[in-house]
This record gives C-alpha cells, structure tokens and sequence, in this order.
C-alpha cells in the first residue's frame, strides 16, 4: 500500500520513545438526525498518527478532506464514532462526558478565525484569565500578572490587556489566542489552519511566534493547514489527508523530496510557486494530474 | 540590501474605543424618538420614586362632600368615586404600573433566562424534550394562568407579579434558546470549551452577555405588556385591592361611571397608553442600536463630484489593442466636509488574451480600483479625474444604463466570496439561463442547452444535473467556478477577477486559476486580476501593477517583478514570502535519525 514508507518512519519513532498523543484507527460519523436516518458516510476513516513530545506534526489537505474534524476529535469537541486516542499514555476516548480537568490544561486549541474565536463582549485580557481562574488561580492579581506574561511572551503590549476584540487587528487577536492557550502551559497545542485567515506577513510572523515558543517551552503541535508549503516550515512530519484518510506520513524533507502519493504531488504542484519560472511545466503537471484523475487513473481511497 | 527598504506600515490608531456596551448607548442617545420615550419613563420613575412629595393629596383620602368631579383647581384632574384626588391616584399608580411591570419582567427573566441558555447550549433531547414543554405551557391562555395564580395567592401585589411572570417566562425561554442556538457554533465557545470552562461558566459568562441585546429589547417590550396586563386584571377587578391605586383599578372604576363623568377615563388611559408605548419605542431604539453595529449609512454625493470632474484634463491617446485602458485615474473619497483621493493611476493597460495582476495588501485600494473599472464605486466614491476606457469607449462619466449594457457583456467579474454573489434562492440553471438570454437570443431550451456546456467547460461534472440544484448545494470552489461560468456567458472581452481565489485553499485555487488560464486560451479575453498574494501573480499574470496606499508603485512585466524589483515596496513584498529558517533548537532530535 501506499502508507508503507510512512509507516517505517513511524516505527523509527517509535523506536525509543513512547508518543504523547496516540492516534488509532480513528473514525467520525456525523450524527444523524430527523425521523429518516440514512446511513451518511464517515468524515473521517482509520486515522492513525502519534504526535511526539516537542515534535510538530502537520496535518494537510483540501477542504472537506477531515483534517479539521481530526483536530476537533482529539479536543474533544465531537465524539469519535471509532478509534482511540491515548494522551500521554491516558485513553482520552474512554474519559466520558467529562473531560478531567488535566487534559484541558495539557492540550490547547489555537482556531483558524481570531476574530471568532474571541469573545466580542470581553477585554481581552478575560480569555486568558477565564482560563486561568478554572485552573486554580483563585488570586486576582495573579492571574493579571501571569496574563500580562502571555502577552509579553506572544508579543504583545500590555496595553492591549483591556481592549475588545474588534479593537485588534487580525495578527494580534490571533497573538492573545496564542496567549490564551500558552498560559496553560500546554503540552500539545492542536493548531486548527492557525494562519488561514491572516495576510502573508503576518502569517509568517505568528508561525515564528509559534516556533519560537515551541523552543522555548518545548510543546508540542498537531499543525492542520491546506497549504503544504507553510505546514512544511513548521512540521517534522506531515501527514497527507485526502476524503477523510492519511494518504501518506513522512517526515517533511523526505515528503517534499520524495513524495509517494499522487495526491501529495499534487498537493505540492498546488501552491503557488516564489518565481514566476517553470510555472508553464507546472501548469502541465497540474493539468495531466487533473485529467488522469477525472479519467479515473488515479486510485481513489 | 536590506538597509534600503523603508518598512511603510500604515498607523493604527493609538486611541482606546469605548467598549461595545459604550458605544450601543451611544448610538441610542442619537435617536430622537428613543430620547422622547426615555424622558416620559423618567416622568413615570420620578413619579413613582417621589410620589409622596408630588402627590397634592394622600391617594386614599377619601371625601364623601366632593365626589365624581371634573378638572378644578383644587382637584386637578377631578375625584373618584370616593371624592379621592385622581392627580394623587395617578401618580402613585405610577409606582405600582413599575413595580408590577419591572418586577414581573425580572421573575420571567428568573425562569426564563436560565432555561433557555440551558435548553439552547445542551441541544439534543434536553432541547427536544425542553421545548415541546415550553411550547405547552405557552398556549395556556396567559389570563387562565393569571386567574389560576390569583385564585390559589388571593389577590395583591406579589401574586400580580407571579402571575404575570409565569405568563412571560416562556416567551423569555423561547426566546433565550433561540439565540444561544446561534451563539453556541461560534468559535469562542469552542475556545471556552478547550481551555476548561465549566457549562455554567460558558453559558453565563461567555453566551450571556453576547444575547443581553435581544432579551433587553424583548425585556422592555415586555415590561409595557406587563403593565396591561395588570391593568386588564385590575379593571376586571381582579387585580390589586381597590385601596392601592392602580391606573387600571382607575380605569374599571371610570368605566362604570362613565354616565356621570365622562372625563375620569382619560387620566389612567393616558398615562397607560404613553407608558407602554414609550416602552416600545425604547425597545425599538435598542434593537436599531444594536443592528446598527456595522451598517453604515452613504450619502450620494452626485454633484458635488461633477462639479469637481469638470476639470478633467486632455486624455490620453485611445490604444486599439487594449480592452481596458486607464490614464491618470483619481478616485475620490467625498465625506461631508472633505474629499479625499484614495486611488491615483497614471497609466495600466490590459490587452486582449493577457493577465494583468493589481497586487496590493488590504486597504491599498486595489479594490475600489477594481470598483471603478467595473462602474460599481460606491456612492460617495467618484472619478475626479483621468479616464477609463474598455474596448476602446471612454467609460469615465459613463451613465449607469450604459454601464449596465458593458457590465455582463463587455466586461464580466468574478469576487471572492462566489456564494455572495450567486443568488441563494434561484437554482443555479435559472442564473445561467437568465444572463446567457439577456445576451443572446436563445430559446428557453436551447439556453438551457449552453448553461450545461458551459457549466461542463468550467469543470462541474455532471453539468445537465447539477443545473436545478441551489448554490449552497455546491462547495465553495464549485461555486466559484459557477460564477465564472456566469461570468463567462457573455463571452467578455475583459473578466475583473477580484480575489476570486482567496477565499479557496490552495489545491482548489490552483484548479481555478488554471481554469481562468485554460478560458484566457480559448476566448481570448484580457483578466484583471486583483490578489495580495505574489504567489498567485507568479503563477498566472503576464503582468503586473504593485499599489501601495492607493497609488501605482511599479508595473512591470512578471519576470522582472521577481527578479529585478524596482520600488522598495516591491521588495518588502516578496521578502515576505521569504520564511525565516526554523530554529534547530525547535527540532527533534530523533527527526535526524529518520531522515537518514
């Protein structure tokens, strides 16, 4: 098959080490509702994947192809239909309807709208004090105190603590939500199309932000995106999801080398290229893809 | 190299803004009528709050020598039937028309508010389950329940309130669940949910104060409501005991000796009616306030913009090969004391079969440029200057019946969001075959025939089917591609591509951009296509034209963009797409023994 390479790379991780997240055989079906249930097809099918401590793994494909729904299963925000999920050797699918207290702590989410992710009512400062105060900060001050640390941390003028959301550009609402989910102190940060929304400089601001943080405090981040160039700068391994499966998991040097799935390649033909050279080739690379896929050639999963 | 860029970011205003509760009670101020109502409820508070300071009489003294009279000077708005001063009656009944009206809103609120949160933020069988209760429950008569409550309470103030409280809270959880319905998809829960928060937590401190604007809106309306009500229950003599003076019980009383005199009516119907009228008027200024949040109102500014167009200068030479030619462009910003230019061009052609890029960052006015090639500026937007000609025609002042003939014939466009521009209540097929008989003349049928190729040509497989579905049938790089096909019915000489891809992930705006290149070949028509993204002019413009704060800073052909940039700008511009190699630190260890 053609997850054979991904999966040597996998047994070469998991030589040593046991992972922090442990993803197996995950599967999603929406749920049905109305007097007529018919039975839908699943989001996701037989995800498997281990995230390491202080490794980033990358998460890509197009949208509908599940990425999302991964992330959101292992935030516990849907219940998966099959599969487990182990975090640091604790079975997180069997927890129940509540989530302990712990994991919401170790694993932190940064969405892919800053805008909506913020509370419009709030200053702020309250995401990450709200955070804060269910996590036993009972003191006032303190929780103040370590807020204005996440902002000195992601960057941010203490000044801003106060404002609104609509008040702050797109970089820097996406800034506090960095904040909000480093003042945990996380030890996975699932980062769901984290820069989607945000124009070419500022993403490429906020993924050093990510990185430099990621160095400092070692966590580690599952990093969903659609765009395979910017997931290839942040990732140690990506993983390739297409209609709801990993088609391919390599480390990232080796998958951008060396890519197996035909998917992948063009996934990387897809993003738009520094130099206006060779795009002509590109163009003929894309357009064969195309045709042999709507010829039926490429094998679908 | 780098000492010679300039780094140029726009300022962003230092200045705090008032918080969005701040600035709703702003608008509010604004609004004559809300104001009108507001000083009449502080009438009635006053009343209510100093009644035995204004009052010229106790309410309940009574005076067998003078009852039933009309307006007097000792009286002012007469006697009862128990020679009690009305005027006093009246303004102690505003205490009570308060006090029942706030106080059962807050009881309804009590129930209400708490169960609908719930009902609406859990979903599922509580919600199924929770809201078929409801709705029982509110098809009760509400007067049945009050006369229930009373009958079981007896009669006074606080079974009142009850009463009228139980007919209310089921409106309010009505009401409460519907719009956390809508509160509960958004992210910011999710992020609530992510860091911990508890449900009560969630639901009161998250979702609550992003609803308080409906309910307070619902909530006022309510209170005027309530009032009537315990007016109804006291004229029916139900209510509170004749010794409390109610503008109801004043009303009952009225009614029966309306013989005798006629004029008691109109004191307690006054006051009734103004208050819970103010108590609309305010609800509805509250709900303009909030609405308002984002609408912005535009004044046409026609004339003033000719008059400052009359000094157009002498245009430039018309050049046969292009479809769209731009010479010495201003656009101007008309506001009511200024004029700001917010876009100067001195030259941009685009000619046939060739793809020019405007390629800016947001708020570089590549857009409104878009606008004006398109005869679309907004109302206070207006060419002050320069020309726009396409196909050849001088456009600039152009009349907007004569716009409407190039729009969809001459020139097409595409934007970013394709649901927003492709109409959600018409089926796709209906679009297609409206636009291509607007141009040609087909038949119904043979229309219908063309709408398939085309939607086939644009890569929607299964074309003749897919006609009679709705756009949001469609995925949004489906969609795109039917507005292209939309676009294309007219076979345009010029197609203005407005961050048509932008909005699309990468593997899908590579399907689009190919297919705007394959069309380009085929029809041979001049794009325009607006992006931020230099990748994308990488990919697909044979030129392209770099704005920064409205005004062209280089254009040039695309090989010499990337490799020999000009403007200093230019340079920043693709330094960005540079990445700053990641830090060894950051990596695993163990990665190196993978890769080997």
């Amino acid at each position: 098959m053609t997850i054979a390479p991904s999966m040597a790379a996998e047994v070469a991780y998991a030589s040593d080490r046991s992972p922090l997240l442990e993803v197996r055989d995950l599967s999603v079906v929406y749920d049905q509702t109305g007097l007529f249930r018919r039975k839908k097809p699943p989001v996701i099918e037989d995800v498997s994947f281990d995230v390491f401590e202080g490794e980033t793994l990358g998460l890509v494909g197009e949208s509908g192809s599940g990425k999302s729904t991964t992330g959101r299963a292992i935030l516990r925000l849907l219940e998966p239909s099959q599969g487990t999920i182990r975090f640091d050797g604790a079975e997180v699918t069997a927890f129940g309807r509540r989530t302990p207290l712990s994991y919401r702590r170790e694993v932190q989410a940064v969405f892919q709208d800053p805008t909506l992710s913020l509370n419009p009512r709030q200053p702020v400062s309250m995401a990450v004090t709200e955070a804060l105060r269910r996590h036993g900060v009972r003191d006032r001050a303190t929780r103040r105190r370590r807020a204005e640390e996440a902002f000195d941390q992601v960057g941010l003028a203490r000044a801003f603590l106060g404002r609104y959301p609509a008040e702050l550009s797109g970089g820097q609402q996406q800034r506090v939500a960095i904040a909000r989910a480093l003042a945990l102190r996380p030890r996975l940060v699932v980062c769901d199309e984290a820069l989607s929304a945000l124009d070419l400089t500022t993403q490429n601001q906020i993924i050093n932000l990510l990185c430099d943080l990621q160095t400092e405090f070692g966590m580690s981040y599952l990093f969903i995106g659609h765009n395979l160039e910017i997931v290839k700068h942040i990732s140690d391994r990506i993983a390739v999801m297409r209609m709801g499966r990993i088609v391919e998991l390599a480390p990232a040097e080796q998958l951008f080398a060396d890519p197996q799935h035909p998917y992948t390649k063009r996934l990387l033909g897809a993003t738009p290229a520094d130099h206006p050279d060779g795009r002509d080739e590109r163009r003929a690379v894309r357009k064969a893809y195309a045709q042999a896929h709507a010829d039926g050639v490429i094998p679908q999963p | 190299m780098s000492d010679t860029v300039t780094i140029r970011t726009r300022p962003r205003g230092p200045e705090q803004l008032p918080s969005p509760t701040a600035r709703t009670v702003k608008r509010l101020l604004r609004q004559p009528i809300t104001m009108i109502a507001v000083l009449w409820l502080l009438v009635v508070l006053v009343c209510a709050v100093t009644a035995p300071l204004l009052a010229p009489f106790d309410p309940n003294d009574n005076d067998f020598t003078a009852v039933l009279q009309g307006p007097s000077a000792e009286h002012l708005l007469g006697t009862d039937e128990n020679g009690r001063d009305v005027l006093s009656r009246i303004i102690f009944g505003a205490r009570i028309a308060l006090l029942v009206g706030v106080g059962s809103v807050i009881i309804a609120a009590l129930i209400g508010i708490p169960l609908g949160l719930l009902l609406g933020f859990r979903g599922g069988w509580y919600d199924r389950i929770g809201t078929r209760f409801i709705d029982i429950f509110d098809a009760l008569p509400g007067m049945l329940v009050a006369f229930a409550v009373i009958a079981i309470l007896g009669r006074g103030m606080l079974p009142i309130m009850l009463a009228i409280g139980l007919i209310f809270c089921m409106n309010i959880a009505r009401m409460t669940r519907a719009v956390t319905l809508a509160e509960r998809g958004k992210i910011y829960v999710d992020a609530g949910r992510v860091s911990g928060l508890r449900e009560v937590s969630l639901l009161f401190r998250q979702v609550l104060p992003n609803i308080t604007g409906p309910l307070i809106v619902q909530g006022a309306i309510l209170v005027g409501s309530a009032i009537t009500i315990e007016a109804a229950l006291s004229f029916l003599s139900i209510g509170l005991e004749s010794t409390t003076p109610s503008w109801g019980g004043l009303l009952g009383v009225a009614v029966t000796k309306m013989a005798v005199q006629p004029f008691m009516i109109f004191p307690p119907g006054i006051a009734i009616v103004l208050t819970v009228l103010a108590f609309n008027m305010l609800a509805d200024g509250v709900s303009q306030a909030l609405g308002s949040q984002r609408r912005r109102r535009l004044r046409r500014t026609d004339r003033a913009a000719a008059r400052a167009a009359g000094a157009v200068g002498a245009a430039a030479a018309p050049d046969a090969d292009a479809v769209l030619q731009v010479d010495d462009l201003t656009v101007t910003l008309f506001s009511e004391d200024k004029r700001v230019p917010l876009v100067t061009l001195d030259h941009l052609t685009v000619g046939r079969g060739e793809v020019v890029g405007v390629i800016g960052e947001s708020g570089s006015g590549k857009s409104t440029f878009a606008r004006a090639v398109l005869g679309l500026l907004a109302p206070n937007l207006h060419i002050t200057g320069g020309t726009i000609r396409i196909d050849g025609k001088d456009m600039t002042h152009a009349p907007p019946s004569q716009w409407r003939k190039l729009r969809g014939g001459t020139i097409a466009a595409v934007f970013q969001d394709p649901m927003a521009s492709l109409s959600p209540v018409h089926t796709v097929g209906a679009q297609l075959v409206d636009t291509l008989r607007a141009h040609r003349r087909l038949s119904r049928r043979a229309a219908r025939v063309e709408a398939a190729a085309l939607l086939e040509r644009v890569g929607v497989r299964g074309a003749a089917k897919r006609l009679d579905e709705y756009p949001h049938q469609f995925s949004g790089g489906m969609a795109q591609r039917v507005a292209i096909a939309i676009a294309l019915a007219s076979e345009p000489a010029l197609l203005v591509a407005d961050e048509a891809t932008s909005a699309l992930d990468v593997t899908t705006q590579a399907q689009v951009l190919d297919l705007l290149l394959d069309l380009r070949d085929e029809y041979g028509m001049g794009i325009l296509l607006i992006t931020h993204d230099m990748g994308v002019v990488a990919e697909v413009c044979d030129r392209a034209a770099v704005v920064y704060s409205g005004s062209l800073v280089e254009l040039t052909d695309v090989k010499s963009l990337f490799d020999a940039p000009q403007d200093p700008y230019t340079v920043e511009l693709l330094a960005a797409r540079e990445r700053r190699p990641r830090t060894i630190e950051a990596r695993v260890p163990a990665s190196e023994e993978v890769t080997s």
